[in-house]
């Protein structure tokens, strides 16, 4: 096990030297002149070449990554005299566009992201699993049929139409809930619930709907698989069955899908994050492509890269745990 | 997209601008009535992530000035916080007055009033702003700013601004800008008439250079102003709060009503025009700046009560077409493109009369010294339709006076273009209008829209026809028919250099810039607009406008003309 695990995480860290490695050459492909793009009005070519130098795009690109390796480690300074500062190692880089080292950023950002992954995470498990069940123990009723009915509408809604439309009624339109303003839920517990029942709910809801056809479908299967029809034959419980035979077998493509769907989730949920103005990952990223920001394009998807490492390394130790099968090999 | 993001993203070049509306026309809408009170907190609805620049010597955005300059941030000179165009006349700020010029206009003083304090209590004297100033220089650290100060200043030599200045260097800048007690004193390169409008720019304001931290100061200036920054979080909010510091007896301009005044971040663009539109609870004491396209007539045209907390007004940007009058060197044909335009079918295609209305020129009426509306070209439809016979009696005239220009024309004119959807739609009625008078449009796309500038700019770049946008930097058309015209100006894309008016042109401009009076010099800027109108070096397009919304229990709002931004500070609640 101990080796497994050092190996995946070695297989890890060169998989997140690669994808740093392709940003940037993606980055330097663009069509778009990042140092055109900051200078304002009086953009004449000197203040380019001088915004180029300024942001650091003037070096070869070769040099330019090896600068960001280094930071990493030996941390980075920028500026000279009374306007020098310094990014401390881990330095991701720094933001010119919003005045701050990128590790500075994501650490700001991360919690809020967390906080919103966790609790949808939570809510989307419990709903999705659980109508899946109902569904699948009430095979052709009206319980299995309006688990069917959810599955379809939650499957084919886009998460910005039901954002808005949850925020409209609930907040501006029936005044339920004051306006969402994120806030640390250490610093003020029930204005960060206020902020977050909304996404919590946009996003589980959405993402239930594939639980519920999946636990459903991988429930009814295992219903009919030998080792269920063995245990009945032993005479064992019904409720026996279903969980510690039905419901372990179901779970294995869940727990897949899971881990990778919350990993993503944890590099930002962009639209929820917009719609609903919580400044986690999601808005840091999207703003940092609209801004051609290549420091913190490259933080937040190295972020969102470890996670879904991490995730698959996570999957596979759980494969073991639920399928007995896996164990043995 | 409100308008402001569409002004940014169209034009790279011109995120920047000050100065416009005040046509103090019906439209000119403002909050009514009740006494101004003190106390509570206004809300700004946002869906920026943050302010551009917080940093005086960086902040180059009409919103952002008219928010810093009314709150936390005061300069040498400012704008009246007054409607229509009052707002256009400047008084002294932290100065005692709007300074005094030699008599040749090149070196300008202002005396500094008592008691002008920094938040920390500590007296602002001449030295904080003669540093504040010099920051300009760095521009490898100030980026963004207003280059003014580089451009006027008579430094010695090459001044890198004070973070990497040698002493030497630095000597050589404290000999442009000195010192005496309270007095600080400007040394020019050449006669500038208006330098009391230039330093209303915040590139004039003070900074403690002992708490100066250069390219991070931007999220934690030093206040000056009645307000100082409690708290400020990128994407989340920047909260003011009253710096007792402030002196109300050394200010005419700023009331400081509010208690706090709150910018929230990051907001959904949709989420917001609902919330102003339902005005509930903490929203009643909110203002926004800019107005969905589709949601423009439910504001506008819908329900009276909602009008009347919206305003629909000029915002500083004038658009216009230039024309290569190398290539297009003939009057006739210029002539020709204007009439035959279908000015009408752009701007429907660009979103209609609430986008801007037909420009008579490029000065607009905000600059109401130097504006007077220029007697236009004889068959030019006032609605905006093309004049389709008038165009072809044009056209048949240039085949006799410049048959080479008029032949180039009908081979084909080559329209450079952003490769965005909004001028793909422009670029069609371009080619269907000059095809019915005869002339061929070819269109050429720039694929990155940020390079479009850089692109017509280049000499090398043969255009004939290219687009053209620009707001003034202070209310004085010296920041507008020299830039745009003159061959030393900063936007001048016309290649006018070797028209045939071009001299008597630029003899003119320079009278204009020399004439200390203010109003004798706003006849000659009327006169000049006028002589560019006749000329056509380039066609004037529309005259911009903006809408912003404000909620029912929030006092002051109006569109302050010379930044067409609410003006901050002075917003009250009811």
């Amino acid at each position: 096990m101990f080796l497994f695990i050092t190996r995946r995480l070695f297989f890890a860290l060169l998989l997140l030297l690669a994808v740093s490695v392709v940003t940037y050459l993606l980055f330097s492909a663009l069509p778009v002149d990042p140092a055109a793009l900051t200078c304002g009005k009086n953009c004449k070519p000197d203040l380019i070449a001088a915004n180029r130098v300024r942001l650091g795009y003037d070096k070869p690109i070769v040099e330019q990554y090896w600068l960001f390796l280094k930071g990493i480690f030996a941390g980075r300074d920028y500026g000279m005299g009374q306007a020098a500062f310094s990014c401390p190692a881990p330095s991701l880089g720094y933001s010119f566009a919003q005045h701050e080292c990128v590790t500075t950023l994501i650490g700001k950002t991360f919690p809020v992201t967390a906080f919103l992954s966790l609790g949808a995470f939570v809510l989307w498990m419990v709903i999705g699993v659980g109508s899946g069940a109902i569904a699948a123990l009430n095979k052709g009723k009206w319980q299995d049929r309006l688990a069917n009915a959810f599955t379809a509408i939650g499957v084919s809604l886009p998460t910005f139409y039901v954002g808005l439309l949850v925020l409209f009624s609930v907040v501006i339109w029936l005044d339920l809930l004051p306006f969402p303003r994120y806030t640390s839920p250490f610093s003020d517990p029930v204005q960060f619930l206020n902020a977050m029942i909304l996404p919590w709910l946009t996003l589980a809801v959405l993402s239930a709907a594939t639980y519920t056809r999946l636990t459903r479908n991988g429930m009814l299967e295992a219903m009919n698989e030998d080792f269920v029809r063995l245990g009945v034959a032993k005479g064992l419980t019904r409720r026996v069955i279903l969980r510690k035979y039905v419901m372990r077998s179901a779970m294995v493509p869940i727990v897949t899908i899971a881990g990778l769907d919350f990993a993503a989730l944890l590099g930002g949920a962009i639209i929820t994050e917009s719609v609903f103005s919580l400044p986690g990952m999601g808005k840091l990223s999207i703003r940092a492509v609209v801004e051609s920001d290549l420091p913190v394009l490259v933080g937040t998807t190295m972020v969102a890269a470890v996670f879904i490492v991490l995730a698959n390394v996570v999957v596979d130790i759980l494969y073991g745990v639920l399928d007995p099968r896996v164990r043995t090999h | 997209m409100k308008t402001r993001r569409i002004v940014g993203a169209v034009s790279v070049a011109l995120v920047a601008s000050v100065v416009a509306a005040a046509c103090g026309g019906s439209d000119s809408g403002s909050s009514d009535g009740g006494t101004p009170k003190k106390g509570g907190t206004i809300n700004i609805l946002s869906n920026a992530e943050q302010i551009a620049h917080l940093d005086p010597q960086r902040n180059y955005t009409g919103d952002d000035l008219a928010f810093a300059g009314s709150t936390i941030q005061r300069s040498l000179t400012t704008y009246k916080f007054a409607e229509g165009d009052a707002g256009s006349d400047i008084v002294g700020d932290l100065a005692t007055d709007t300074g005094t010029a030699s008599a040749d206009g090149k070196v300008w003083k202002f005396t500094l009033k008592d008691g002008v304090k920094f938040e920390d209590g500590t007296d602002i004297t001449c030295a904080d702003v003669a540093y504040g100033v010099s920051r300009s220089f760095a521009t490898d650290v100030i980026t963004d700013g207003p280059s003014y100060a580089m451009t006027y200043l008579n430094v010695e030599g090459e001044y890198p601004g004070p973070y990497k200045a040698t002493a030497a260097q630095q000597a050589a800048y404290d000999k442009a800008v000195t010192c005496d007690g309270k007095t600080i004193t400007f040394n020019l390169k050449s006669t500038v008439a208006d330098f009391n409008y230039t330093t209303t720019l915040l590139t004039f304001s003070p900074v403690p250079k002992a708490q100066d931290t250069g390219e991070k100061y931007d999220m934690k200036p030093v206040a000056s102003g009645p307000y100082k920054i409690e708290s400020y979080e990128v994407g989340k909010s920047l909260v003011l709060v009253r710096n007792d510091q402030w002196d109300p007896a050394t200010d005419t301009e700023r009331k400081a009503y509010a208690d706090s005044i709150v910018y929230n971040f990051g907001l959904d663009e949709s989420a917001m025009d609902e919330r102003m539109i339902a005005d509930a609870g903490e929203d009643q004491t909110a203002v926004s700046y800019g107005i969905l396209p589709e949601n423009l007539q439910t504001v506008f045209e819908g329900d009276e009560a909602l009008a009347k907390r919206a305003v629909n007004y000029y915002d500083p940007f004038v658009t216009y077409t230039n024309l290569n009058v190398k290539n297009l060197s003939c009057l006739d044909v210029r002539k020709a493109i204007y009439l035959g335009l279908d000015r009408d079918a752009l701007r429907k295609a660009g979103g209609g009369p609430y986008t801007g209305d037909f420009a008579d020129g490029f000065i607009k009426p905000a600059l109401a010294l130097d504006y007077k509306k220029p007697t236009q070209l004889e068959g030019l439809n006032e609605d905006g339709t093309p004049n389709v016979d008038a165009a072809k009696a044009a056209m048949t005239a240039a085949e006799t006076n410049c048959p080479d220009v008029a032949a180039h024309a009908k081979d084909g004119l080559k329209f450079y273009y952003p490769d965005t959807e909004v001028w793909k739609k422009a670029l069609a009625i371009w080619i269907d209008s000059m095809g019915k008078v005869g002339i061929k449009i070819k269109p050429e796309a720039v694929g990155d829209p940020s390079q479009y500038w850089p692109t017509v700019m280049n000499p090398e770049t043969d255009f004939d026809i290219a687009r053209g946008g620009w707001a003034p930097d202070w209310a004085n058309a010296s920041t507008v028919i020299p830039e745009l015209f003159t061959t030393g100006g900063g936007f001048n894309i016309t290649r006018n250099a070797d028209d045939p008016d071009y001299k008597t042109f630029e003899t003119k401009v320079e009278e204009a810039r020399n004439t200390l009076d203010r109003t004798e010099q706003g006849v000659k800027w009327q006169e000049l607009n006028q002589f560019v109108v006749d000329r056509l070096w380039a066609l004037p397009g529309t005259f911009t406008r903006a809408q912003s919304m404000w909620g029912s229990r929030v006092g002051g709002a109006f569109q302050w003309g010379p930044f067409g931004a609410f003006c901050y500070g002075n917003l009250w609640v009811k």
